[in-house]
């Protein structure tokens, strides 16, 4: 049970203004805000699916969502094709501030 | 077909609706949850551990089957139905009863596949059991039916059908009576024989099964993890604030150092605070409920407490009284913990072998000692004996430490001896602000076992340190402090000006000697090794957590483990 950390590309569509603040809130927990209803995170398994469970209670029929996974060579693509800032450096174990 | 839209929601069975007819507080006994029964029948010892020590972890498979029954609730698939049955001793919520042609038909959603049959497929023993429980509830509920369990199995798509016979029924009875007596017991059932399963199993980071199973000693599937995967955040800055903006962790310096930094909660695992920085009370709120460890130091580096930990580990800590109250316990444990730390300063001190024929030989004479004084650790007739080996063990180990010491290391940052509280060298301003962040890992460790800090088996009780804390942080003091600090010190990574402040009296780091120190810590933190005795590699952070689980497996069931981790 040793727990690998992969990249999601995540986005959704949500019809609606009091359920997109929601899931947007929510996501900001979780990873990085790319772009409108584009979030980048780092996950294992078990997050993947606490995020998607929480993500079922806010979110409605109408909504969609999209999890896409990425290999360690996808996102050697993405980096080669991509401007350096559009996929930042990989969040650091620890953090001092 | 009709279905039964009676919905009852939250609670347990001791606070129901007034308007449900067959449940009533429960007098004596508390009922057993149905869905209980489902992990009795996979392993008694998992069942122990959530129902009775309230151990819960949910895994990744867990949250899918979260979804899945929110997903049959936005398609009307869904009816939860909650039961009790005081006769019966179990309480529970069925996702589903319907009537078919007379007959009353319990559904019960299962995400994975069905089990291998032969010829139809077939429900796994503990859906079975499960679901014969339901529709015993059922039954009570709604008398004079016949009662039917289908157990429907999302991934292969596939219905398994089956009646409440006789055989069912002794079968869930027989279970609940089974529940009751061990939840009455105060001992952890065994490790089951059945090894496949702790592959699966959400809880086998906790119970640690191959490490019981280890006797055997043959390759096994390594079950717990090798690191912590989440960030850990260290504030060290005076004046900055930490606040909480929904999900995130909103990290503001003092006005004229920049803008805040926003942080993912969920991506987070500790927040330390060094010295003035100032934690709101819903960022406290939201560490407590996420899991996030809440540590404080000082602005000198001492580790002043934190917060951590659930509620509900009285039996855990039953058990550490009754086992650390008897004198031969503690001695026992206590003798094995002084000759590990011997012998890792004694293997620290192996391990440098360059210099001139002077510390060469020093250090050969050091060593010598304290080779001589490890069989006298295992025959110490008492705690006051130890704690005396284990100062003439930190003597001759202190005194060999400065020839460990490249020789163009700057005057200033030689090792002569140790002091404290306050440090009057700079070594050892760094040495005492390490020992701090390895205090705060092994009692953070020791809350997230769910032991108790306050009672240890060898420090005696005094102020606010926690015994047991200072106990284990003893196997940490030279892999995670002495040996990255010498390390850093002879490849020249410290700045003898600008990393400290120098007063008359005492050394204190500065505030980039701080950074430094933190960050030499964490990235030692996040080295792997593979443990000597369990055969497997994991983080140095991870084995501070394992040695706690492996104390607590002193007085569990399988001792031996504690202390036996060795440096190469």
């Amino acid at each position: 049970m040793a727990e690998p950390r992969r990249w999601y590309l995540i986005t959704y569509d949500i019809r609606d203004p009091k359920r997109w603040r929601k899931v947007h809130a929510l996501l900001k927990g979780y990873g990085e805000w790319l772009q409108l209803s584009v979030f980048r995170c780092s996950l294992t398994d078990r997050d993947r699916e606490k995020l998607r469970w929480e993500l079922s209670r806010r979110m409605d029929a109408v909504d969609t969502l999209l999890v896409i996974g990425l290999c360690g060579g996808c996102v050697e693509r993405v980096r080669a094709i991509n401007a350096k800032e559009d996929w930042p450096e990989e969040p650091a174990p620890f953090k001092v501030l | 077909m009709s279905v039964v839209v009676t919905r009852y929601r939250g609670g347990g069975p001791q606070y129901m609706n007034a308007s449900s007819t067959s449940p009533k507080p429960v007098v004596g006994e508390p009922s057993i949850r149905t869905h209980a029964l489902h992990a009795l029948a996979y392993c008694e010892r998992l069942f122990y551990l959530e129902e009775v020590e309230e151990l819960r972890v949910a895994d990744a498979a867990v949250f899918a089957g979260r979804r899945l029954h929110v997903q049959l609730q936005e398609e009307g698939e869904h009816v939860e139905l909650e039961l009790a049955s005081e006769a019966l001793g179990l309480h529970g919520r069925v996702d589903a009863v319907k009537t078919r042609e007379g007959t009353l038909v319990v559904y019960e959603h299962k995400r994975g596949r069905h089990a291998p049959g032969g010829d139809a497929p077939e429900a796994w023993p503990s859906d079975r059991l499960q679901a014969g429980a339901y529709a015993l509830l059922v039954e009570e509920r709604f008398p004079g039916a016949p009662v039917e369990c289908r157990v429907r199995y999302h991934q292969t798509d596939t219905t398994v059908r089956f009646p409440l016979d006789a055989a069912l029924r002794g079968a869930v009875v027989a279970a609940v009576a089974r529940a009751r007596l061990l939840r009455a017991s105060r001992e952890r059932p065994p490790v089951t024989q059945e090894e496949r399963k702790c592959a699966k199993c959400s809880l086998a980071p906790v119970c640690l099964p191959e490490e019981e199973r280890q006797v055997v000693g043959e390759e096994r599937p390594r079950l717990f993890p090798e690191d912590d995967v989440r960030q850990v955040l260290h504030v060290a800055t005076p004046g900055t604030r930490v606040g909480r903006a929904a999900e995130e962790l909103v990290v503001t310096p003092p006005e004229g150092e920049g803008a805040p930094s926003r942080q993912p909660g969920r991506m987070v695992s500790a927040l330390i605070a060094h010295g003035a920085v100032q934690v709101s009370a819903q960022a406290l709120a939201y560490c407590v409920e996420n899991d996030i460890g809440v540590h404080w130091f000082t602005s000198g580096g001492r580790y002043l407490g934190g917060l951590g930990g659930g509620a509900g580990n009285v039996h855990r800590r039953l058990r550490q009284f009754e086992a650390l109250r008897q004198a031969s316990v503690c001695l026992g444990l206590a003798r094995r913990l002084v000759a590990a730390k011997l012998e890792g300063q004694l293997r620290f001190l192996l391990r440098a072998s360059r210099g001139d024929s002077e510390s060469r030989q020093v250090l050969a004479s050091a060593v010598r000692d304290l080779r001589a004084l490890l069989p006298k650790c295992e025959e110490a007739p008492s705690l006051e004996v130890l704690l005396g080996l284990e100062g003439a063990g930190a003597a001759r180990y202190f005194g060999a430490l400065p020839y460990l010491q490249g020789e163009d290391v700057d005057t200033r940052l030689r090792f002569e001896g140790r002091n404290r509280r306050p440090p009057r060298d700079r070594f050892n301003a760094v040495l005492g602000f390490l020992f701090g962040l390895v205090h705060r890992e092994v009692e953070a460790a020791i809350r997230a076992v769910g032991l108790d800090v306050a009672f240890g088996f060898y420090h005696q009780p005094r102020g606010t340190a926690g015994p047991l804390g200072l106990d284990v942080m003893e196997l940490f003091r030279v892999p995670l402090a002495d040996m990255p600090l010498v390390a850093s010190v002879n490849r020249r990574a410290w700045d003898a000006d600008a990393d400290f402040e120098v007063t008359s009296e005492h050394v204190w780091l500065s505030k980039a000697g701080r950074a430094k120190a933190i960050e030499l810590y964490e990235r030692r933190k996040r080295e792997t090794w593979k443990n000597n005795v369990l055969g497997y590699s994991l983080s140095y952070a991870r084995l501070v957590e394992l040695e706690v689980r492996l104390l607590e497996k002193e007085w569990t069931g399988k001792p031996g483990l504690f202390a036996t981790f060795r440096l190469r």
